[in-house]
């Protein structure tokens, strides 16, 4: 697969359909798995695929910088791909001058803190129901074994991995979820990795770095954390494609992909909505008559 | 450096007997940039109005909080104090210390209490008060009325008499409207077309009016003040500029008298070319596409028949006519698209109406609508005013009307009046007994509504006058039956007055049918940004102070497709829709307000969730280029003539790049930092 | 918070704990409702702080949570019924932040009994002091919000 990921990429290259492509490479200290930035087809034997390639490389598609170097191809995961959607919906980037090189994944492995490689796999893969990316210009990898593990995971999909973890936090007393998220709170630092980390934080100067007025405190204080996630979280509501970036990312390892869950529940359940489907108006902006009112007095 | 003055009023005894106002000055004296603190038996007296400008004077006060009723009795009244002594009126907020407070709240320490912390609110948003200026949006004094019937037709001739240049767009070939088919109008029984031809032929003629009949509306882009309407001149085939309506060409046309006139809702036959009615406005002829020999046989490449065109003098026929596309710019527009009637039938455009299938309209021909009836008795339908019915032409002796045909019948999906029934079917009982004096009018009706000026002396006269036979009680089935030969359509009613069942045989079946607005309107009214409700009647802004206005600035509306009226209301509606409009044309300027929304160009990430969500499409994305035309970023910007200050885009924006002037984050933030005990 | 601490709470609504509660409250709608309560002389408890803004599709969420912040016991978010709105859908613009914001809340533990949301019109005078009156009972009877404040005063 990553034979014919490269051949792929080098032909863009080759024809000059794409200036620069973003893919995988061991980049990082003691070779872990970051991104890299081919622009010639001599380099693209720096790409590597495997279960290492965890990052959601849509986030670099917004950098000004990387525009800069022309059009773009990038390689992405199925639940990459989605991020890469709402960004075309969001209008951040011209899906059209995009080549999109989707390659089907088996799963991906999280990280030690050392950076080595750990084998657990990520929760958001145990529930995984797509592997082989939508919406994509290229697909790399074999589309019948993508939708045989579509079929293993489906049954369990809605129960397991992170589902299972939003399942049991959900079933503790509202009492003991406050008292469990401000232990986990308290380890953010406010470093905002999250943020970095996440394609759909795009914001040209986030509300979180604002004042006059202050509107969420920008100290890492209880009352700071507290607001700066509700606001992370919520501002991804009905778009957040459970790329897992965000928890990742965090050096506190505070599973800030629980929020996320939340609200890509609530959208499918209330608003039978779906993050990174083309052209799909978005959740918040939009409305329905028979919204559900039960709660309102 | 903020110099607020807090002026409390005792509102005679209505706050003072609860609130201890002199505590309150005191203990708001102590707030951060409060200057002065004053109480005063009535502040919106002149003698408290007063106080508030040499205060003004005196301190140099930069910022005023006036703290006694609801803003929604004085806000405008304190503004126009501050503006007069010389400060921006918008640096006004009012604490509304009766209403919330001293009306509320009996214990004097408590409603005390929270009036200090009320004012501080509003202490605490006034420091960060703004000084606004009105918005000034420039104006095109021209208007455009959609619909000519009688209430387009109205709304054109008063906006045209004042002044204002008029483009009057009608998707027929004929103005007129539904008046035009009309018999004769109750309460007096003035025939329709003597009242309402005068007026088409007025507009026809009127130097500030544009005729843009057998068009429709496309598109409508711009704002109040400034619209940009596309309508779409449909293709007629007749050059009605050469043509001088002589009538060669339709008496000419081998399809003449073949071909259904929906104008007689299609009781009477007209030609492939045709005027719907003699009386039409302009008295010029269409060709009806579908039907025309010619055109049909164009398609298959071919050039058959074209009589018309060879017997036109005038050269006016081009088969070759298209669609043409046509732009006005109009600063008011007034929508007056009318009615149509409920389809009996059991299909139905609306998945929530029913039909009735048990009357058999569209199975049996004698069962007809009232508007069917309006035809079959006016002196120009297709029978000349002669009632015969339908199926054989026979002069009918029994007809039996049927109201509420689907109006006030929840089981059917229409809950609202239709409100004109029960005079027409009146009117309908007396003009048959005046032309078959031996006849018999039954009616079957729910309750007799006919308020209204002369309108139960109306009805009173066709019951005890002209004999018209009244009975309360429903209809529930309908057969077609055969007495000596003769069809009859039997009527199972019921007389609950009476308590007994009660059978017509009845030659001929009118029903009431519902009022509902007529086709396309909801459609329309997306394109005008106008709100309707759940069966498409167009929403006005306010049902009682706002009648002809709508939620979308400078777009008015007046007659049935606001909700079923009849022509004397709808008359009236006009004019003053078109007074509404007029009002507004005749200024240099439209003010309004500033309390609007404002985006950050520089942050915006153009992300667009602002866009979608404005309830008056009053935000666009728009480019960044500099000087030389290169492009730099998108951003999200706000039209100041459409934004109408709901801030609902705030909430949504990320980054909050876009905010809300009166009600910015920055002062809603420190009006809850100041609840901070 | 433990349960001791919960329970000496409640223990001291009755010792004169006066909740506080903010009302964020459209212009047009539940503002006027607020004013008619007051027009008919409709007495409620005095606890309530109303922020009037246009229009509730101007309500962020972040204004609910900055309320909390303040020491809000319990907020009320109010305005006009669906179809009645000034600007004809900034209610239905919230209505459907409010329904997932509410879940995620909840996820957070951020006590969903202390949010009220309620469709109040300019006629409703009478619904504005019932549901006050509910709320500060309610809200007396669970005593101050403890757990926020704790975290506030841990800042």
């Amino acid at each position: 697969m990553e034979t014919e990921l490269r051949n792929a990429i080098r032909k863009l290259l080759e024809e000059k359909t794409v200036d620069v492509a973003i893919g995988y490479g061991r980049v990082g200290v003691g070779g872990a798995v970051g991104a890299v930035f081919v622009t010639s087809p001599d380099e693209v034997d720096q790409l590597v695929w495997n279960n290492e390639c965890r990052q959601n490389l849509a986030v670099h598609l917004t950098r000004p910088e990387i525009k800069a170097l022309g059009k773009i191809a990038i390689v992405v995961k199925a639940c990459d791909a989605r991020a890469v959607v709402v960004l075309a919906n969001e209008s951040q980037i011209k899906r059209e001058e995009i080549v999109v090189v989707g390659v089907v994944c088996e799963g991906v492995v999280k990280a030690r803190f050392d950076g080595s490689n750990g084998e657990q796999f990520f929760e958001k893969c145990a529930s995984c129901v797509e592997h082989a990316p939508k919406n994509v210009d290229v697909l790399i990898g074999d589309e019948a074994k993508a939708a045989e593990l579509d079929a293993k995971n489906a049954p369990t999909a809605a129960t397991s991995g992170n589902q299972a973890k939003l399942a049991k936090l959900r079933a503790m007393t509202s009492e003991e979820r406050f008292q469990y998220w401000r232990g986990e709170f308290s380890r953010c630092v406010r470093c905002y990795a999250c943020r970095q980390s996440c394609p759909l934080c795009y914001c040209n100067r986030c509300v979180a770095d604002k004042n006059r007025p202050t509107r969420i405190e920008t100290s890492a204080s209880m009352k700071g954390v507290f607001a700066w996630n509700l606001l992370r979280a919520f501002h991804l509501a009905g778009r957040c494609v459970s790329c897992g970036s965000c928890a990742a990312a965090c050096p506190a390892g505070i599973e800030l992909d629980l929020l996320n869950l939340t609200l890509v529940n609530a959208a499918k359940e209330h608003f039978n909505y779906v993050a990174g489907e083309p052209g799909v108006p978005p959740l918040i902006g939009t409305y329905s008559l028979d919204d559900e009112e039960d709660f309102i007095r | 450096m903020a110099k607020i003055g807090v002026f409390t009023c005792w509102c005679g005894e209505n706050i003072a007997r609860h609130v201890d106002v002199e505590a309150v000055s005191e203990a708001i004296s102590k707030l951060p940039g409060v200057a002065c603190s004053m109480n005063y038996k009535y502040m919106c007296s002149e003698p408290g109005q007063s106080l508030i400008s040499e205060k003004i004077k005196e301190l140099g006060l930069t910022g005023v909080v006036v703290a006694s009723c609801s803003p929604h009795m004085h806000l405008k009244t304190f503004r126009k104090t501050v503006e007069l002594a010389g400060v921006n009126p918008y640096m006004v907020e009012m604490a509304n210390i009766r209403e919330q407070c001293s009306w509320v709240h009996s214990d004097k320490a408590v409603a005390t209490a929270k009036a200090i912390e009320l004012i501080g609110i509003a202490v605490a948003k006034v420091r960060r008060n703004a000084a606004l200026q009105p918005i000034k949006v420039p104006v095109t004094k021209r208007a455009m009325v959609i619909g000519a019937g009688v209430a387009g037709i109205q709304a054109a001739l008063d906006l045209a008499a004042g002044g204002v240049e008029v483009i009057l767009v009608e998707r027929e070939p004929s103005v007129g409207g539904k008046m035009a088919g009309l018999s004769e109008t109750f309460p007096t029984l003035d025939c329709s077309q003597c009242i309402l031809t005068p007026r088409m032929v007025e507009v026809g003629q009127h130097p500030n009016i544009k005729l843009m009949t057998y068009s429709e509306v496309e598109k409508v882009d711009g704002y109040v003040g400034n619209f940009k309407v596309t309508v779409r001149k449909k293709a007629r085939y007749v050059d009605i500029a050469k043509c001088t309506g002589c009538g060669t060409c339709w008496n000419a046309c081998p399809k003449k008298n073949k071909i259904p006139n929906s104008f007689d809702y299609n009781l009477g036959n007209r030609g492939a070319i045709y005027i719907p009615f003699p009386q039409a406005v302009p008295a010029r002829p269409t060709i009806d596409a579908d039907n025309c020999l010619r055109l049909q046989s164009m398609k298959k490449g071919k050039e058959l028949c074209g009589i018309c065109m060879k017997n036109c003098g005038s050269q006016a026929i081009n088969f070759h006519d298209q669609d043409e596309l046509v732009e006005f710019d109009v600063g008011a527009i007034v929508v007056a698209t009318g009615y149509k009637l409920y389809s009996i039938g059991k299909e139905q455009e609306n998945p929530n109406i029913k039909g009735y299938g048990e009357y058999g309209y569209g199975k049996y021909k004698d069962v007809i609508d009232s508007l069917q009836f309006e035809r079959i008795i006016s002196a120009s339908g297709p029978t000349g005013g002669e009632p015969k019915r339908p199926s054989d032409g026979m002069t009918p002796k029994t007809v039996v009307f049927i109201q509420c045909t689907g109006s006030r019948d929840n089981a059917k999906g229409i809950t609202y009046c239709s409100k004109i029934c029960c005079m027409y079917t009146a009117k309908h009982t007396m003009l048959f007994k005046h032309k078959v004096h031996d006849g018999a009018a039954h009616v079957f009706y729910m309750d007799i509504r006919s308020g209204g000026k002369m309108y139960d002396e109306f009805v009173r006269r066709a019951i005890e006058q002209d004999g018209a036979l009244y009975h309360r009680g429903r209809v529930s089935k309908i057969e077609e039956i055969k007495v000596d030969g003769v069809k009859k359509y039997r009527c199972y009613g019921a007389d609950t007055l009476a308590g007994e069942p009660c059978v017509v045989d009845a030659d001929l079946v009118v029903l009431a049918c519902a009022m509902v607005p007529s086709d396309g309107v909801t459609k329309l009214a997306q394109k005008l940004s106008v709100g309707y409700n759940e069966y498409g009647f167009l929403s006005e802004s306010h049902p009682k102070l706002r009648p002809v206005e709508t939620n979308a600035a400078g777009v008015f509306v007046c007659g049935a497709c606001q909700g079923p009226k009849d022509i004397p209301e709808t008359v009236a509606q006009a004019s003053a829709a078109a007074g509404k409009a007029l009002i507004m044309l005749s200024q240099p300027y439209l003010t309004r307000e500033p309390e609007i929304a404002t985006v950050d160009e520089k942050l915006c990430a153009a992300c667009g969730a602002c866009v979608q969500t404005c309830p008056f499409k009053a935000i666009t994305i728009e480019e960044i280029r500099d000087r030389k035309g290169n492009f730099i970023k998108n951003t999200s910007r706000v039209n100041p003539g459409l934004c109408m200050g709901c801030g609902t885009c705030v909430s949504v924006c990320p980054s909050k790049s876009v905010d809300l002037i009166g009600f910015t984050d920055d002062q809603v933030y420190a009006e809850l930092e100041s609840l901070l005990a | 918070m433990s349960s001791e601490t919960t329970a000496g709470a409640g223990a001291n609504s009755s010792a004169g704990f006066e909740p506080k509660i903010v009302a964020f409250v459209c212009n047009w709608c539940t503002y006027l409702g607020a004013d008619l309560a007051g027009t008919n002389r409709l007495e409620y408890p005095a606890n309530v702080r109303i922020i009037r803004l246009p229009c509730t599709g101007r309500i962020d969420f972040n204004l609910v949570v900055k309320a909390f912040e303040v020491g809000a016991d319990a907020v009320l978010v109010s305005g006009c019924h669906p179809g009645d709105c000034h600007y004809t859908a900034g209610n239905f613009h919230a209505r459907r932040r409010w329904k997932l914001f509410r879940e995620l809340l909840d996820t957070v533990g951020i006590d969903t009994n202390r949010i009220y949301f309620s469709w109040i019109s300019a006629a409703e005078g009478a619904k504005f002091q019932s549901l006050v009156t509910e709320i500060v009972e309610k809200t007396r009877a669970m005593g101050p919000y403890q757990d926020y404040r704790s975290l506030v005063a841990e800042s």
